[in-house]
C-alpha cells in the first residue's frame, strides 16, 4: 500500500487547540507524526523582559490555561529565588494546598478531554467538569478569582484562606475522592476503554530518559522521579508526599500514575490542612519598589501537572534581563512521533490524551 | 345522428366498462393505498425522528448532569425541529474536489433506501405495506447496500478523512454482516419462515430472546455497528475522522442524514423487537402501542451506551467480529437447530 499524508488540525476536534499533525500512515498504520508548533505564540519570554518583576504574573499564568496556580506559583519562586525573598512558613502551607487543588483540577480536566478523545460521548468529560467547578469555586473562594488568579506575592501570598475554607475543602475532597472512585470502577471495568488503553503508545524506560519527558508521562514508564521529592521544596518530604509510579509505559499506565496523583494529592491537601500553622501568609504588596536583586541570576524548577517547569531568569534591576521558560507540555509533545509510529491511526488521539498537552505551553 | 349517438353511448359503455368498480377497486388496493400508506410511514418516521431526537438529547443530558434542550417549545421538544429548520436555510456547499452527483445522490439514495425498506416491515397485524415471504431477506439486502452508498459518499467527497471513513465502513460490514446473517438464519430457522408475521406468531409462547440469548446478544452487537452508534462509531469517529464521511456534507444534507441516523435507529430498534421480544404481542394495549413501547425501551437502551461506552478500534471489531461473534452465531444456530428437532418432544 501506498502511503498517505493526512493533514489534522490546526481545527480538528481533538488535539486540544492549535495542534497541527502532519501524519503519514500507511493504510491504518501510523509512519510518521510530524508535529507543527506556534500557532498560539505569543513570546512571553520577550515580554517578560520589558516589565517589572511583578508584572509578569499575569503572563505566566496564561502558560498554561488550565493550571495557571502552578506556572505563577513558578514564576514567583524564581523572583523570590532572584531577589533573595523567604517564604514564610504559613505561606508555604498555603501554596501547598492551592497548588495541589490546582493540579486535581487539572487532572480531571485531562481525564474528561482523554475520554473524549477515545471515543465517549462527553459524559465523563461533563462529569469532570463539575467536580473540576467544585475546585475552581475553593480557588475563588481563596483568591478572588476563578481562572487565572494572580494571588502569589513574594515571601507570600495575597490573602490568607478565608474563614470557613477548610471545611469547604475537605467536603470538596471528600466528594470528589468518592467520585474518582466512581470513574475508577466505571472505566476500569469496561473492556473497550482497557483496551483502547492497554499497549497503546508504550514509551520505554530508556526512551523516557532519552526524550526527556517529565512528570505523569515520565513516572508512567517506570522512573521514580518527582521534583516534589527529589528537590523538596515547601513541606512535601515533611507532608509524607509519594509519587506515583507505573512501569507500563503505555497510555493506560500514564492514566493510572494520574488517578493515584489525583489520590495523592487529595491526602496531601487534607494533611496540609491539618498540620498547618497559625500566623502571617501574606507577601509583599504587588508594588514592588526598589527592589535590589542579591544574585545574577536563579533557576527554579518545579512540578507541575503536566511535568518538571523551570524558569531561568538573569537580574536586571527592576526587570528581569532575560526569562527562559523549560516547558513541560513542548517537551512531552516531542516524544509523540517516537511513541506513535507503528500505531493504528485512531490510537493516535489516545496517545494525545494521555500525553496531556495544553499548547499554550507549547508554544509559549 | 342516430348512429353517431349510439356509437358515443357505446364507447362510453365501453370505457366504462375499462373502469369498472372491481378495476378501481384493483387501483386503490395496489397504488394508492400503498402510496397512502407510504405517505403516512414517512410521516411517521419523521415524527419518530423529532420524538426521538428530543429523547436522545435529554437522556444524553440527564446522564451527563446537565438540562438539555429547554427554550423551543415545552421542555425544548422543538429543539430538533428549530435546528433542522436552520440546517435547511444554509448554503448547500459541495466541495470544488468532490464527485458532484454521486456524493449528492448517494446521501439521497441512503435516505430513500431506508425509507424503502420500512415499507417492508410491519408495524402490527394490520399495519403494512406488503407482506413477502421473503421479508427478512428484502430488508438485510436493503440494510447492506447501505454501507456500499456510505463508502461511495465518503469517497466521492474528495476529502482524506471522507475517504478513510469510507474504507472502515466497508471494514465493518466484512465484521458484522456474517454474524448478523447466521442469526437470521436461526430466527428464520426457529419461525419457519421468511415473513415478519409468522416470526411474531412463532413467539406467542416464547420469545426468542429467550430461545436464543446468544443468537439475541449478537445480533444487538451487531445491528449496533449497522446502526453506527457507540462504542461502534466508526465511520464517523468525531474525535478522529472530524465527521468521517460526513465531513464535507453541506447543511441541507446534513439535516437529511440527521433523519438517516433516527430512521435507521428506528429500522434496528424495530427489527430487533420484531425478531426477538415478540414485535406486537402483548395484552390489554393495542398492538401497535406494545410494538412501539417496546421499540422505545430498546432505543433508550441503545442512548444509554451511547453515554457510557468508548468508541471501539477498527481492527478490533474485525478481530471480534471474526473471533467472537461469528463462532457464537455458529453455536446459536445449532442450538436453534437442536431445539427444534428436540425441543418440541420434550
Amino acid at each position: 500500500m501506498s502511503e498517505t499524508k493526512i493533514n489534522i488540525g490546526p481545527i480538528h476536534p481533538s488535539t486540544h487547540g492549535v495542534l497541527r499533525l502532519v501524519v503519514t500512515v500507511d493504510g491504518d498504520t501510523i509512519k510518521e507524526v510530524e508535529p507543527h508548533i506556534g500557532f498560539l505564540h505569543r513570546g512571553v519570554e520577550k515580554l517578560a523582559e520589558s516589565r517589572m518583576y511583578m508584572q509578569n504574573i499575569v503572563y505566566m499564568e496564561k502558560l498554561d490555561y488550565a493550571a495557571p496556580m502552578a506556572h505563577q506559583e513558578l514564576y514567583v519562586s524564581t523572583v523570590e529565588k532572584l531577589l533573595g525573598i523567604e517564604v514564610k512558613e504559613r505561606a508555604e502551607y498555603v501554596r501547598v494546598v492551592l497548588l495541589e487543588l490546582q493540579r486535581i483540577a487539572s487532572h480531571l480536566l485531562w481525564l474528561g478531554t482523554m475520554c473524549n478523545d477515545i471515543g465517549q460521548m462527553f459524559s465523563m468529560f461533563m462529569w469532570t467538569m463539575r467536580d473540576r467547578d467544585m475546585i475552581l469555586r475553593l480557588l475563588q473562594e481563596a483568591t478572588g478569582q476563578r481562572m487565572f488568579y494572580v494571588n502569589m506575592r513574594l515571601g507570600g501570598v495575597n490573602r490568607d484562606l478565608p474563614a470557613g475554607f477548610e471545611d469547604d475543602t475537605y467536603k470538596v475532597l471528600d466528594s470528589i475522592e468518592h467520585s474518582l472512585g466512581e470513574y475508577k470502577d466505571f472505566l476500569e471495568s469496561n473492556p473497550v476503554f482497557m483496551e483502547r488503553l492497554k499497549n497503546v503508545g508504550v514509551l520505554s524506560r530508556e526512551n523516557a530518559i532519552r526524550l526527556g519527558v517529565t512528570g505523569p508521562v515520565l513516572r508512567g514508564s517506570g522512573i521514580d522521579y518527582d521534583v516534589r521529592r527529589n528537590s523538596s521544596y515547601y513541606k512535601y518530604t515533611k507532608l509524607g508526599f509519594r509519587p506515583a509510579v507505573e512501569t507500563g509505559g503505555d497510555s493506560f499506565a500514564r492514566y493510572k500514575v494520574r488517578m493515584k496523583e489525583m489520590q495523592e494529592s487529595i491526602s496531601l491537601v487534607r494533611k496540609a490542612l491539618e498540620e498547618m500553622p497559625k500566623g502571617d501568609a501574606l507577601g509583599l504588596p504587588i508594588k514592588l519598589i526598589g527592589a535590589v536583586p542579591k544574585e545574577k541570576e536563579a533557576i527554579v524548577k518545579r512540578e507541575l501537572p503536566r511535568g518538571e517547569g523551570m524558569m531561568y531568569m538573569v537580574a536586571d534591576k527592576q526587570r528581569p534581563y532575560r526569562l527562559a521558560i523549560r516547558a513541560p507540555a513542548f517537551i512531552n509533545l516531542a516524544a509523540l512521533d517516537h511513541i506513535s509510529r507503528g500505531q493504528r491511526l485512531a490510537d493516535l488521539f489516545a496517545i494525545l490524551g494521555s500525553l496531556d498537552l495544553v499548547m499554550a505551553d507549547v508554544d509559549k | 345522428m342516430l348512429t353517431n349517438e349510439l356509437a358515443y353511448s357505446k364507447a362510453v359503455a365501453y370505457i366504462m366498462s375499462l373502469l369498472s368498480w372491481d378495476k378501481l377497486n384493483f387501483i386503490y388496493n395496489f397504488v394508492l393505498a400503498n402510496i397512502v400508506y407510504g405517505v403516512i410511514v414517512i410521516i411517521g418516521v419523521m415524527l419518530f425522528v423529532v420524538i426521538f431526537g428530543w429523547v436522545e438529547r435529554k437522556v444524553m443530558a440527564k446522564a451527563q448532569f446537565r438540562h438539555g434542550p429547554t427554550k423551543v417549545g415545552p421542555y425544548g421538544f422543538f429543539q430538533n425541529i428549530a435546528d433542522a429548520l436552520k440546517l435547511l436555510s444554509k448554503e448547500n456547499f459541495i466541495p470544488e474536489s468532490a464527485d458532484k452527483y454521486l456524493f449528492v445522490s448517494s446521501i439521497v439514495f441512503i435516505l430513500a433506501i431506508l425509507l424503502f425498506s420500512m415499507l417492508i416491515v410491519p408495524f402490527s397485524g394490520g399495519i403494512y405495506a406488503v407482506d413477502l415471504s421473503v421479508a427478512l431477506l428484502a430488508i438485510f439486502v436493503l440494510l447492506s447496500v447501505l454501507p456500499i452508498l456510505i463508502f461511495v459518499a465518503g469517497w466521492s467527497s474528495g476529502n482524506k478523512f471522507g475517504s478513510i471513513s469510507a474504507q472502515r465502513s466497508i471494514i465493518m460490514m466484512v465484521s458484522y454482516e456474517m454474524p448478523m446473517l447466521m442469526v437470521i438464519a436461526a430466527v428464520a430457522l426457529a419461525a419457519h419462515s421468511f415473513s415478519f408475521f409468522s416470526i411474531v406468531g412463532a413467539q406467542s409462547n416464547m420469545y426468542f430472546a429467550v430461545l436464543m440469548p446468544i443468537g439475541f446478544v449478537v445480533f444487538f452487537i451487531a445491528m449496533l455497528a449497522e446502526l453506527e452508534r457507540p462504542p461502534f462509531d466508526i465511520r464517523e469517529a468525531d474525535s478522529e475522522l472530524i465527521s468521517g464521511w460526513l465531513t464535507d456534507v453541506g447543511a441541507p444534507f446534513y439535516a437529511s442524514v440527521l433523519i438517516v441516523d433516527y430512521a435507521r435507529m428506528l429500522l434496528g430498534s424495530l427489527l430487533i423487537v420484531l425478531l426477538f421480544f415478540g414485535g406486537w404481542q402483548g395484552p390489554f394495549l393495542p398492538k401497535v402501542a406494545w410494538l412501539l413501547i417496546k421499540v422505545f425501551i430498546v432505543a433508550i437502551f441503545i442512548i444509554v451506551l451511547r453515554a457510557t461506552y468508548v468508541r471501539m478500534r477498527l481492527d478490533r471489531l474485525l478481530r471480534f467480529g471474526w473471533l467472537w461473534l461469528l463462532p457464537l452465531s455458529i453455536i446459536n444456530l445449532i442450538w436453534v437447530y437442536f431445539f427444534m428437532v428436540w425441543g418440541v418432544i420434550l
